[in-house]
């Protein structure tokens, strides 16, 4: 007789399906992490082996206050989902070489006590933390954190190149690094992260094609941002091309506008989500003079993802019009 | 991440899984000396016993007949004695069951009904009606009434559902490649139901060449015959879907195909009307396959009904790792066997077993708003939120947000990384929604 004979009781009884994807969350956090390698390396040659602190201080200290911050709220302890890692490391990538080992630890604790475990944790945090925790930098911070410095020993103070091509000007000016320089990230001051295009698009590849980000939204934001100051400068090729590869456009596209908790769930909404960012990057970067253009379009369209999300509900096979429901995450 | 910059998307890529089964020919299953006829093994009302335990039965005997309008006649698939009619185990639970002895001569009874007929809509839907055709794509929704289109309507498509998307699955794989012809002929005798048919689409999906392949050789006299070469993802095969990919029409929520003018049919399902209506043949007997990495020896059988899963099991050398699930049908649909005890019905299209790592569920844990959920859904519903709306309490919200419209596909759950029992809770809103419905009355 067969095995069958002795299946009674021994067969799991449950409802379908009954089979399950083996991607877990954890694990697209870390194709995140190792999108992150390109970026990082580029940064580290640069910079020197002080980027890898910046990296490493966030990383450790985003982890170890969202230990503190759910054992101390009986929570239950999530940080094997490796979300606070990203986090961590994003923001010791957002800074310059420069930057005060504290202004890391001020962020990434800013970051994952306020931003994302206070507004109900990870999936449920309307602000990326992030891009939160940098922006709240610049504003508070910004005398130890825009010590612009071109890469070498010399530690050479400079303007950024967004410095000549933001705030109501039209052309390139002849001191602003060439587009391949640009690309590349020689001869380029600005945060460590964010110098090399050619890193980060590594980054953006890899992770398009393990699945793990929706390749519409990094691509429609640089595409719309490049468009839209065309719109501005009369379609001055030169003028756009520098824009969309300059300061932390390519960085945020990637890693930040793509964050599931503060971005759209909706397909159509993320198209929305990627347009509006790209749009106001333009606006700020061409009407203010100020450093941090990006981080606030992005924090601006996660404060509108939600309503996004209500009005572009998908509409359901066989009906005529879209769900209408109030959405909220974090409702209990 | 499934996308598409369209934004209409919907459909998964679980592992197809078919390849042990795919090429082989089906055999015919040794039959069993008992064999168990549920009266509950098609959608409707229980059929209604009309054997007495000690009758003497043949092949295509009825046991039970159709109760009422939405129910279907059971046959003997054995010549025999009926020695029970008695609770047993089934698919679908404990329920009523004849159990019939087989004396192993395979005696005919008569055809059930007088075959040499002209081909009207009154004799094709007699016949149906009288085989007991169900869907036997799974569903088992008595044939005779989905064929049976209500006064004024226009059907104007016919659509033969080859998608077969559930992995493992190779039964109409197979059906598809042996039995073309046959199929073919059993849309020749459809075509008397619908006088306003344009077009009769066999829908395929492009894993399986060969079966497009023999379709295309066995239609290829008949213009208005086609072969729509589908795309290989789940649940292709769903009927909204297909009718949807085909004809580009929505069928209306709570409505039936017909409310787009289209009748969808599974490929065995027509090769069993070809046999009801040339042959008086009634459904007593059907292909299955038996798949699964603990399965020494998987097959393609045509199995008699009633059969024992746990028999066929044997057939296929038995198991060489003890399975952490046995399922009647796929992984994504199908349904948990308590001991293989359970016989094979009418709507079985395959037995698969997993290890318990195959079917290992894993432990849930927090949405991280991937959106996977919603991009895999077939009809553009957000899993999540109606998971979440029931999470907490809020019923009302989880059907505004289309909890009715799930067809219990299984993708939202398959794909979620976080393993949120997404399915199990859409399951339960829907109970809840038509528990107060059927309180207002």
């Amino acid at each position: 007789m067969t095995q069958t004979m002795e299946l009674e009781g021994k067969l799991v009884q449950s409802q379908s399906p009954h089979i399950r994807t083996k991607r877990t969350s954890s694990w697209v956090m870390t194709q995140v992490l190792i999108a992150l390698i390109p970026p990082i390396i580029a940064a580290t040659y640069f910079f020197g082996w002080k980027v890898l602190l910046l990296v490493g201080l966030g990383m450790a200290t985003a982890v170890l206050s969202e230990y503190l911050f759910q054992k101390f709220s009986y929570q239950k302890i999530r940080i094997q989902d490796r979300s606070a890692m990203v986090t961590g490391a994003l923001i010791g990538l957002s800074l310059p070489v420069t930057a005060p080992w504290w202004t890391v630890v001020i962020g990434a604790i800013f970051a994952i006590v306020i931003v994302k475990q206070m507004n109900g944790g990870i999936g449920k945090n309307y602000f990326n933390p992030a891009v939160a925790a940098r922006v709240m930098l610049k504003v508070f911070f910004s005398p130890w954190i825009t010590d612009w410095v071109l890469p070498g020993t010399d530690a050479i103070s400079t303007a950024t190149p967004l410095e000549f091509i933001g705030n109501g000007v039209k052309t390139v000016a002849a001191t602003v690094p060439s587009i391949g320089e640009l690309f590349m990230g020689f001869n380029l001051g600005g945060n460590v992260g964010e110098t090399s295009k050619l890193a980060i698009l590594m980054g953006m590849i890899y992770l398009i094609l393990r699945r793990v980000i929706n390749p519409k939204i990094p691509l429609l934001y640089i595409v719309t941002t490049i468009v839209a100051t065309g719109f501005y400068s009369g379609f001055d090729l030169d003028f756009m091309l520098t824009h969309g590869l300059t300061g932390t456009l390519f960085f945020a596209a990637t890693y930040m506008a793509t964050d599931y908790s503060s971005g759209s769930l909706t397909p159509e909404g993320k198209t929305a989500f990627a347009i509006g960012a790209g749009l106001l990057t333009a606006f700020f970067r061409i009407t203010f003079n100020f450093p941090g253009g990006v981080g606030f379009a992005i924090l601006i369209m996660n404060a509108l993802a939600p309503y996004i999300d209500q009005k572009l509900m998908p509409r359901i096979y066989g009906h005529q019009q879209r769900p209408e429901v109030k959405y909220d995450r974090q409702a209990k | 991440m499934r996308f598409s910059f369209k934004g209409k998307q919907g459909g998964s890529h679980p592992d197809e899984n078919k390849e042990r089964t795919a090429n082989l020919p089906i055999v015919e299953a040794e039959v069993p000396r008992i064999l168990v006829f549920p009266t509950t093994m098609h959608i409707g009302a229980p059929a209604n016993p009309v054997v007495e335990v000690g009758d003497k039965v043949k092949i295509g005997t009825v046991l039970a007949e159709a109760a009422g309008k939405i129910s279907a006649a059971i046959h003997s698939s054995v010549s025999g004695e009926v020695v029970a009619i008695e609770k047993r185990q089934t698919v679908n639970g404990l329920a009523d069951c004849i159990v019939v002895q087989n004396n192993q001569k395979d005696e005919k009874d008569a055809p059930i009904i007088n075959f040499d007929q002209k081909l009207t809509k009154e004799f094709i839907l007699d016949a149906v009606r009288k085989a007991g055709i169900v869907g036997m794509g799974g569903a088992a929704f008595p044939t005779s009434v989905k064929l049976d289109s209500p006064p004024g309507s226009t059907i104007d498509t016919l659509i033969i559902n080859g998608a077969e998307c559930e992995s493992y699955s190779t039964s109409d794989h197979r059906v598809m490649i042996e039995s073309s012809d046959e199929i073919i002929q059993g849309i020749q005798v459809l075509r008397h139901l619908f006088p306003h048919l344009k077009s009769i689409v066999i829908g395929i999906e492009d894993n399986k060449p060969e079966a497009i392949d023999a379709l295309e050789i066995a239609s290829s006299e008949y213009a208005d015959i086609s072969i729509h070469s589908l795309r290989t993802r789940y649940p292709e095969g769903s009927e909204k879907n297909l009718i949807q990919n085909i004809t580009g029409r929505e069928v209306p929520p709570g409505e039936l195909p017909v409310a787009v003018h289209c009748v969808v049919l599974n490929t065995s399902t027509t090769l069993a009307i070809y046999r009801a209506t040339t042959f008086g043949e009634p459904l007593y007997q059907r292909v299955v396959s038996v798949s699964g990495t603990p399965v020494v020896e998987p097959k393609n059988l045509l199995v008699r009904i009633g059969t024992p899963v746990e028999f066929l099991i044997e057939q296929c050398g038995g198991f060489n790792t003890l399975p952490g699930k046995l399922l009647s049908g796929g992984p994504m649909m199908g349904k948990t066997l308590a001991d293989g005890s359970e016989p094979i019905i009418k709507g079985t299209t395959s037995i698969t077993a997993l290890t318990p790592e195959e079917a290992e569920v894993g432990d849930s844990s927090d949405c991280i708003m991937c959106s996977e959920c919603v991009n895999v859904c077939p009809v553009s519903l957000q899993p999540i939120l109606i998971s979440d709306a029931f999470e907490r309490g809020n019923i009302e919200k989880a059907k505004k947000l289309g909890a009715m419209d799930c067809i219990e596909c299984g993708n939202c759950s398959y794909i979620c990384p976080s393993k949120i029992s997404l399915l199990e809770n859409i399951r339960s809103a829907k109970a809840l929604i038509k528990a107060e419905q059927n309180k207002a009355g």
